[in-house]
This record gives structure tokens, sequence and C-alpha cells, in this order.
């Protein structure tokens, strides 16, 4: 880290040590439910039940069997419909917050400003100003029930906050550039696709990023706006296989608690930098 | 394809131009007006309604809001919503603060920060699935722990208002890790001058730390403060998979009465009428927020 570390690092090993130690009971702390329930994993059902959580298991064979169980058994639609809602949405909103950053900041729309607030407005608002008209209108629309509908209101609450940090990012760019290309006679679309959609790769990619793992780790829309198994996401198959299964079959919850938070963690670990670049962006996100 | 630049602009051109901004803003605008904005004001006008969601909704003035306060539920669910908020911003806060500060002169740090930050990744689903089995009443690891020390099973998630603190220590568990990430942040943009001085004058150590750097950090505390009162107040997901605010409402906040009120019972009214509340509640603190935000950026 920058300078300011090394300024109180030097104190007695004393210090340091019950800082260490500190920071080490936190540590074990965090990793232990973890780690009990990634052991309970690989218990058949009935050792589940008949011993208590701290037992180790007696073999690791039971954990591929739980595995499949929490695939078969629900998890494999709702897997498969997050990827695309994750990547559809992720994409699409970003694709169309880029568009209109720049509209806003490079093509000087006129009211500017008003545009600006207007799209950001969707995100200052808590998720329960639009639960029900939002339901009401899926059901007269037919849109209830359906991926299009799924991805539609992804791609729109993921707007705002991509607009936001787009139009960050554009403010940035001099001026000259996209002057200079309008001598070359490029137009407005040319700018936006040769030029700056390329120079903007970074807070696109991290975008994508963040609004992937937003879209997989939601509930709360999944639960109002979907209802079949072909059309629910991830989390809400999730839950359902809680309720059905928790009692009698609690390794299979867990094998598939630890499959759907597989993605967004492989991500986060392989992409830890650009996390945390990411708060630094714009504070707090959604 | 590059247009020619002629000298006079033709008439089409210029129609052209005023048009073409509106094609880039437009579809993104369109996207939030609709699915967003619109279902917003719709739900404030519903708020004054009674509405079952069927038959045709009945304008009833402020009943909605006067009826809630004589409402048990909402009064319980009101109290579960400030436990939530006080709590949720104590324990995650000051224990992202302690830690941001600890691991500036820890060995080993990023891999610490990586732990705390972990829970973080993933969704509050899936931690209220793991919580629930961690706080499960026969063979939960808790009450297994519990019972190593001599002390018989509680039931974690069964009786109020010890449910509501379950949750939150699941809570505390998840969202400590973005407090860190803040602070850390912060430290990270601290000006190096005072620090130096202060080391010159003797100052070292936990001295340091507790009357220079601490002082220092206060708006990311204020930040990250309002921040976590924002998303305490809204917590959904996490309830709604480890009690559904059960037993019997108890443990219910806002959050899940409004759900509970709109898409359950089907008071569609009532439950705008909450939602309007929880909004309120929100814009007052995002406000504050957004203010705290916008000086410290001025600042550097």
């Amino acid at each position: 880290m920058t300078v300011a570390t090394s300024s109180w690092e030097k104190r007695g090993p004393v210090r340091r040590n019950a800082g260490f130690t500190a920071v080490l009971i936190l540590a074990i702390f965090w990793l232990a439910p973890i780690a009990i329930l990634a052991m309970n994993a690989f218990k058949t059902p009935n050792e589940f039940l008949m011993t208590s959580s701290l037992v180790p298991p007696t073999g690791i064979g039971p954990l591929f069997a739980n595995l499949q169980h929490a695939w078969m058994k629900g998890l494999s639609g709702g897997f498969l419909n997050s990827i695309t809602y994750g990547v559809a949405g992720s994409v699409l909103a970003v694709g169309l917050s880029s568009l209109a950053a720049y509209g806003i900041v490079r093509l000087k729309i006129p009211g500017g400003l008003f545009w600006f607030l207007l799209i950001y407005s969707g995100t200052i608002f808590p998720f329960q100003m639009y639960l029900i008209p939002l339901f009401n209108a899926y059901l007269s629309t037919g849109l209830y029930d359906t991926k299009l509908g799924m991805i539609a209101f992804y791609i729109a609450i993921c707007i705002p906050f991509c607009t936001f940090v787009m139009r960050g990012f554009f403010l940035t760019v001099p001026w000259q550039i996209q002057e200079a290309a309008l001598v070359d006679g490029a137009n407005s679309w040319e700018i936006f696709w040769r030029i700056m959609f390329p120079m903007a790769r970074a807070p696109i990619i991290l975008l994508v990023l963040i609004q992937f793992t937003w879209i997989w780790n939601d509930l709360l829309f999944g639960l109002v706006l979907s209802k079949s198994e072909d059309v629910r996401p991830v989390m809400v198959a999730l839950v359902g296989m809680q309720g059905v299964y928790g009692a009698q079959d609690g390794p299979s919850v867990i094998a598939a608690t630890l499959i759907c938070s597989a993605p967004t963690l492989i991500l986060f670990l392989a992409l830890q930098r650009y996390f945390v670049r990411g708060l630094t962006l714009g504070v707090g996100a959604k | 394809m590059a247009r020619p630049r002629v000298a006079a602009a033709t008439q089409t051109d210029r129609i052209w131009k005023v048009v073409l901004p509106y094609l880039y803003v437009l579809p993104a605008a369109a996207f939030v007006a609709a699915f967003l904005l619109y279902p917003m004001v719709v739900t404030v006008g519903q708020a004054f309604t009674h509405w079952d969601g069927i038959t045709e909704p009945v304008f009833v003035g402020l009943q909605n809001f006067s009826d809630l306060f004589s409402d048990a539920h909402f009064i319980v669910s009101l109290k579960n919503t400030l436990i939530w908020t006080v709590a949720a911003v104590i324990l995650p806060v000051s224990l992202g603060l302690f830690l941001a500060l600890a691991l500036n002169a820890v060995r080993w740090s990023s891999f610490f920060k990586s732990i705390i930050y972990l829970p973080a990744t993933i969704s509050a689903a899936a931690v209220g699935i793991l919580f629930t089995f961690v706080f499960a009443y026969d063979n939960g690891a808790l009450n297994a722990i519990v019972n190593a020390v001599g002390i018989h099973s509680q039931r974690w998630l069964f009786d109020a208002p010890i449910n509501t603190f379950s949750m939150i220590a699941a809570y505390t568990w998840q969202s400590t890790g973005l407090n860190l990430m803040l602070f850390l942040v912060g430290l990270q943009g601290l000006p190096t001058e005072p620090i130096e001085a202060a080391k010159l004058d003797g100052c070292t150590g936990f001295r340091l730390v507790w009357r220079i750097i601490v002082p220092m950090m206060m708006p990311f505390v204020v930040i990250a403060t309002l921040l976590a009162v924002i998303n305490g107040f809204k917590v959904f997901d996490l309830i709604w998979v480890m009690t559904q605010g059960g037993p019997g409402r108890s443990s219910e906040t806002l959050a899940v009465t409004m759900y509970r009120e709109g898409f359950i019972l089907f008071n569609q009214g009532y439950s705008a009428a909450i939602a309007v509340i929880i909004a309120l509640a929100a814009l007052l603190f995002s406000y504050f927020y957004l203010r705290s935000v916008l000086d410290q950026e001025k600042q550097i």
C-alpha cells in the first residue's frame, strides 16, 4: 500500500501481534460458516440428519451424488436462464448506457442535465417503489413469466448506474480527439464506435462484471416477475429447492448453494483488482 | 462512409443534426421511463387507494397511511426495521473500519482482505440458506458449538427477537467486506503530511491511529454509515429466505411487510403506502449520502 502505510507500522512486536491475532480470529469467524457447510455437502442425506454439522463426513463419494441431485432437481434450468439474463442484460444495458452517455456528454443534447437526471433517477428509489405496478403491467401485457420480460427488466434496472459511470468516463476524454476525427470526416457514429468505445474498454468490462453479478444474485424481481421453471432465475430456483428439499435432503441444498455461488465467486477471485477499482468508481453502486 | 463536407449544409443535414443526439439518448431513457419511472408514479397514486388487484381501485385519501399506524403488524415491522438499521450500521461499519486500520499494519493483509470480502460476492439468498443451516435447531453448527460448552440448544430462527439478531449476524458476515474496501480506499487517499508531522512529534502506534488517522477518516465513516442505513433499510432477500418474516410476522421489516401485503394478501393500495414510506426514508438518507460524497469529491 502507499506511503500512509509505513507511518504506523513502526511499533512494538507485541502490539503488532495483538492486531494480527484479532484479524486472524475474525478471519476464522468469516471462514467457519463456509467451511462447515462445504464439509456437510460431502454427507449423504441420512448421515446429515443423524449427525451434528460439526462431525466430519465419512467419505467424499456423496458429494457427487449431491451435486447431481442439486443440478437435476431444479437448479439446471434456473442456472442456464440466469446466464442468459446476466449476459444479455448486462451487455445490452452497458451498450445502451454508453450510447446515452455519449449523446449527453459528447453530442451535447439540449437539456443534457435533465436527460441524465431522468435516467439516473431510476436508481435513487428503493425497489419496493416499482414492484406492484410492474407486476400488474407485466400481467396485462403478457410479459409476465417470459424470458423476454426478464431480460427487458434487467436491462432497465442496470441502465441508471451504467449511465452514471459512462458519463463520468466520457467527461474525461479530451475534446481534441473528437475534433480531429471530425476534421477527418468521421460522423458521430464512427467516432463513438471506432474511437470512444475502444477507449472505454476498462470501465465497460468492469460494468459488465458488476451488472452480471447483480443480475445473477437477484431474488426479488425473479420472485415477482416469473413463476415457471422455464423462466425463473437461478436464485428463485435455489430458494424453491430449499423449500422443497431443505428438511429431508440438506446436503443437496447445500451443494446447490455452492453451485449458485461459484460463478460470482470465481469472477471475483479472477478479477479482484478490477472489483476493488470499481468501488472507487461510483462509491456504492446499487 | 465519410460525408463530403459541403460548404452550405442542406436542410436535411440541419434536421439530422438536431435529431441525432436523441437517437443516442432515447433508447436508454425509454427503458428507464417504462420499467422504472412509470411504475414508480403509479405506486404513488395507488398509495391513496384501496385495491385488491382485481376490482376497481377506490380512492381513500390518506386512510392507508393513518391505518398503518394502528396496525400492530406494521408497528412490529417498523420496530424491527429500526433494529436492523441501527445494527446494520454499527456492526459492519465498525468492523470494517477496525479491519481496514488493522490490515494496514499486519502480515498477509491481501489474504485476509479476500476472506472478509468473499461473502460480499455471493447472493443474499445464498447467504440466507447457508445461515439457515448454521442456525438450524436440530443439527445446526451453532447449536452443536453451544452444546459443546454446556448450553442447551436455542431456537435461533424461531423466537422473536432473537431471530432478528441471528439474521443481522448473517448480514454482518456478508456486508463487512464492502465497508472494509471502502475504508481501504479512503486510507489510500489520506494526505501523508499530517501523519509524518505527528510522527515527528512522537505520536506513533495506537495513539497515531486514534488521534490522527481516525479523525481524518471521518468523511468516509459518514459515507459508509449513510450507505449502510440506506441498505439496511431495504433488506429483503435475506429475511425472506431465512424466516419469511415469521414466525407469525414477528421478524418482518418494512420491505417484507410491503411484499407480503402486496403479493400474498393482495392489499395493493396498502402495500403501495408502505413502499412510499420506505422510499421517503431512503430518499432522505440518500440526499445526505450524495451530499457527503460530493463534498468528498470536491476535496480530492
